[in-house]
């Protein structure tokens, strides 16, 4: 005979989920409902004047060259700093997880980073590479490299992209070793006994067995990529030189808050909602198949 | 004795009681986007003029930079409550002006409260600036400052440049030889490249940067800055960056840093500047006039201001009384000894000729402080140097940076970039037009 264990409140749960219910409605939704409003009004500074213009805002930043070219360089930069921070933190991760001695020392030190608040990475890594006054663009210069990132777009876009990158691989080498740490030894020293080299056990055995990891922090870094960027942009480059760093979240922004047309900036943010939704529903739909838990 | 006690005691809680009531003031609430000693001296000035009187109670706060403040003084004013009074920076003037029933002309304000008011007390390019052209003073300038050039003496004199340049030939001249005889590794450079660049290049070679009065005889303006003196200076821009002689800092105000490390031996950056670099910089630096071209204009005209100025806020919430406090607290800003400190502990100009002229033993024991003055009141303002006032300027500035940012890499000719500035810029004051006439 099974025992069922059955909850006894119905209401409980529903008072459980309620503050996380609440904080997602106050926090999510209703900007997300107010955005989609203004994005079909055309109005003045502060909202004296406002006119119902349908879906003209969407014509607009649609049909304008710097939005489609914004799109594009959003693209290679996600793309650029998911890379970036995902490959260097597998490979310290597989590092460390053969260490013996010293781990716990070597973990703190690496995860150290992620602490440390997007924009004040920015200024870091600004103040580095600066090509006035940067103790690297110093070594740069002394090697023949002109770097000048305020100048030069692809350096400007460089830039960025590292330090970006540089504070996620903390977050990422967290999960890969975690992951790394839960693989059974046993299925390893299996595979060893029947010969197979450490390559082969890593493509073979491994790296399947942290698919569902790394499903989870490509989707996450993606994400961060989209949107938690905006800091080391805005600390860095300002969006600049010509554009030449100014990704889609950074445009919303501007749009909004600089140029205060509040209907263009409304208007992006849906759309920059619509793909991020977009491309976590292919994720989820694609590739989770292919992850074998 | 037991009476008398009885008696002492309840007039005494009597008394307490009347000024507890009685110390309810009216707050009135100022929101300001400077940092550093301006705001410090600010917030004191609002301490100040609560310590004078008991009616108002000004707090003055930081709410962010300038960006970020004018954000918050939106949402604040589209909830329904807005600060009394909020510093707005020099290029959002034009988005102000024509948000006529969000604000409230200070001329009106003082004139509500009965309280006496001469706009004439301000320095004539502040009045033109935030003024319109029937005399109404529509913001109160606070911290107003203007373009000059800053040059390391040092370094003019290890490459053999007697006197600062004064004209752009001069310029560029000083400049070559200081790389060419290694004096520094570049010959000069600027900030705030729109402000310098297009506006204050524009006011000193009394050239127009838009019809319609520069925008301030109304709605409708169209850009006409693709000129000789706007494309002359971008082309030699460029050419200065690729032969090493100018070196490109950024748009606002991190090239000074350039200027403060002794890389660059001139420096073009607002008269705000200046106590940085005399606090930071090693060597001996002096002040001079921005240069112009000499066969483009032979006396130069009045620079114009930059800076931020006080707007009032109208909001359905507010009371007479209010008003009143705000026109006080506004009249105490203008006094001239307030005026005076600002300008002595700040770096910023007199915003008032009383200020300007009670300096005077400032200025002759400060060489240097009195140079943006002076270039402030230069010669006879005309219509193209008294100011502009265009909406959507802070966007519009931002064309004119990308597009000479494009010259300068070499991707186009300076002939394209200020036509395609100007060709954005003017499609930004339509988009502005369609919401201001709403």
């Amino acid at each position: 005979m099974r025992r069922r264990v059955i909850f006894e409140h119905k209401l409980l749960p529903y008072l459980l989920l309620a503050p996380q219910l609440a904080i997602t409605a106050v926090f999510f939704l209703y900007p997300a409902a107010m955005a989609m409003w203004m994005s079909l009004l055309r109005e003045d500074m502060f909202g004296l004047s406002s006119e119902f213009v349908w879906f003209e805002n969407y014509e607009i930043v649609l049909s304008d060259p710097n939005y489609v070219a914004a799109l594009q360089r959003t693209a290679v930069f996600s793309v650029s700093v998911a890379l970036l921070a995902l490959l260097p933190a597998l490979l310290l991760a597989v590092m460390v997880d053969k260490m013996i001695k010293g781990v716990t020392a070597m973990r703190t030190i690496l995860i150290i980073p992620y602490a440390i608040a997007p924009a004040i990475a920015g200024v870091l890594w600004l103040f580095m590479f600066n090509p006035s006054v940067g103790t690297v663009s110093g070594v740069m210069r002394s090697l023949g490299i002109p770097w000048n990132p305020t100048l030069n777009g692809t350096h400007a876009m460089i830039l960025v992209i590292l330090a970006s990158a540089w504070k996620q691989i903390s977050y990422n080498f967290l999960f890969f070793l975690a992951g790394l740490q839960a693989i059974p030894k046993s299925l390893l020293e299996a595979a060893a006994i029947d010969g197979a080299g450490s390559t082969r056990r890593f493509w073979t055995i491994v790296f399947p067995l942290l698919s569902p990891i790394t499903f989870f922090l490509v989707t996450v870094n993606i994400v961060y990529a989209f949107f938690d960027t905006f800091g080391v942009i805005h600390a860095v480059t300002q969006g600049g030189p010509a554009r030449a760093t100014e990704v889609l979240v950074y445009k919303a922004w501007y749009d909004g808050i600089i140029a205060t047309d509040f209907g263009r900036s409304a208007a992006q943010s849906v759309i920059l909602m619509v793909v991020v939704i977009g491309l976590t529903a292919i994720q989820f739909r694609y590739i989770d198949r292919k992850v074998t838990y | 004795m037991l009476n008398r006690r009885v008696l002492l005691g309840a007039g005494t809680a009597a008394t307490l009681g009347f000024a507890a009531a009685a110390d309810a003031r009216t707050p009135i609430e100022m929101w300001i986007g400077l940092t550093g000693p301006a705001q410090e001296l600010l917030m004191q000035f609002g301490q100040e003029f609560n310590a004078m009187q008991d009616e108002f109670e000004v707090n003055v706060a930081f709410r962010g930079q300038y960006p970020e403040q004018r954000a918050a003084a939106i949402a604040a004013f589209r909830a329904g409550n807005p600060p009394h009074i909020m510093q707005m920076f020099d290029a959002g003037t034009g988005d102000m002006f024509a948000a006529r029933d969000a604000i409230v002309p200070i001329t009106e304000v003082y004139a509500k409260a009965g309280l006496e008011f001469d706009p004439g007390i301000f320095l004539a390019p502040a009045r033109a600036y935030y003024g319109a052209p029937d005399g109404t003073l529509f913001s109160q300038p606070m911290n107003v400052s203007t373009a000059v050039m800053f040059y390391n003496r040092d370094i003019l004199s290890a490459a053999g440049v007697e006197a600062p340049p004064a004209t752009w030939p001069e310029l560029i001249e000083a400049a070559r030889a200081i790389t060419s005889s290694g004096a520094a590794p570049c010959g000069f450079t600027s900030t705030w490249i729109a402000w310098i660049m297009l506006e204050q290049m524009s006011a000193i070679h009394d050239m127009p940067i838009g019809t319609l009065q520069n925008g301030r005889a109304g709605l409708g303006a169209e850009l006409t800055f693709d000129n000789e003196l706007i494309t002359r200076t971008v082309a030699t821009l460029a050419e200065l960056q690729s032969d090493g002689s100018f070196s490109y800092g950024g748009r606002s105000n991190d090239a000074a840093a350039k200027f403060i490390a002794g890389q660059c031996g001139m420096l073009m950056q607002s008269s705000g500047g200046h106590a940085a670099i005399e606090r930071d910089l090693e060597g001996e630096f002096g002040v001079a006039f921005l240069p112009h071209w000499p066969d483009l204009i032979d006396e130069p005209l009045n620079s114009i201001i930059g800076g931020a100025s006080l707007w009032v806020f109208n909001a359905a919430n507010r009371t007479e009384d209010e008003f009143r406090g705000v026109a006080e607290f506004l009249a105490y800003l203008a006094s001239p000894e307030v005026m005076q400190r600002f300008a002595e502990g700040t770096g910023f100009l007199p915003a008032t000729n009383a200020s300007f002229e009670a300096m005077e033993g400032f200025f002759a024991e400060n060489p240097g402080r009195d140079v943006p003055v002076l270039q402030l009141l230069r010669g006879e303002p005309s219509e193209n140097s008294a100011g502009y006032r265009f909406g959507r300027w802070t966007e519009i500035r931002d064309f004119f940076h990308e597009e000479v940012e494009r010259a300068l890499q070499g991707a186009v000719t300076p002939e394209a970039a200020v036509r395609s500035a100007i060709e954005r810029g003017n499609a930004a004051l339509r988009a502005f037009e369609r919401t201001a006439s709403n």
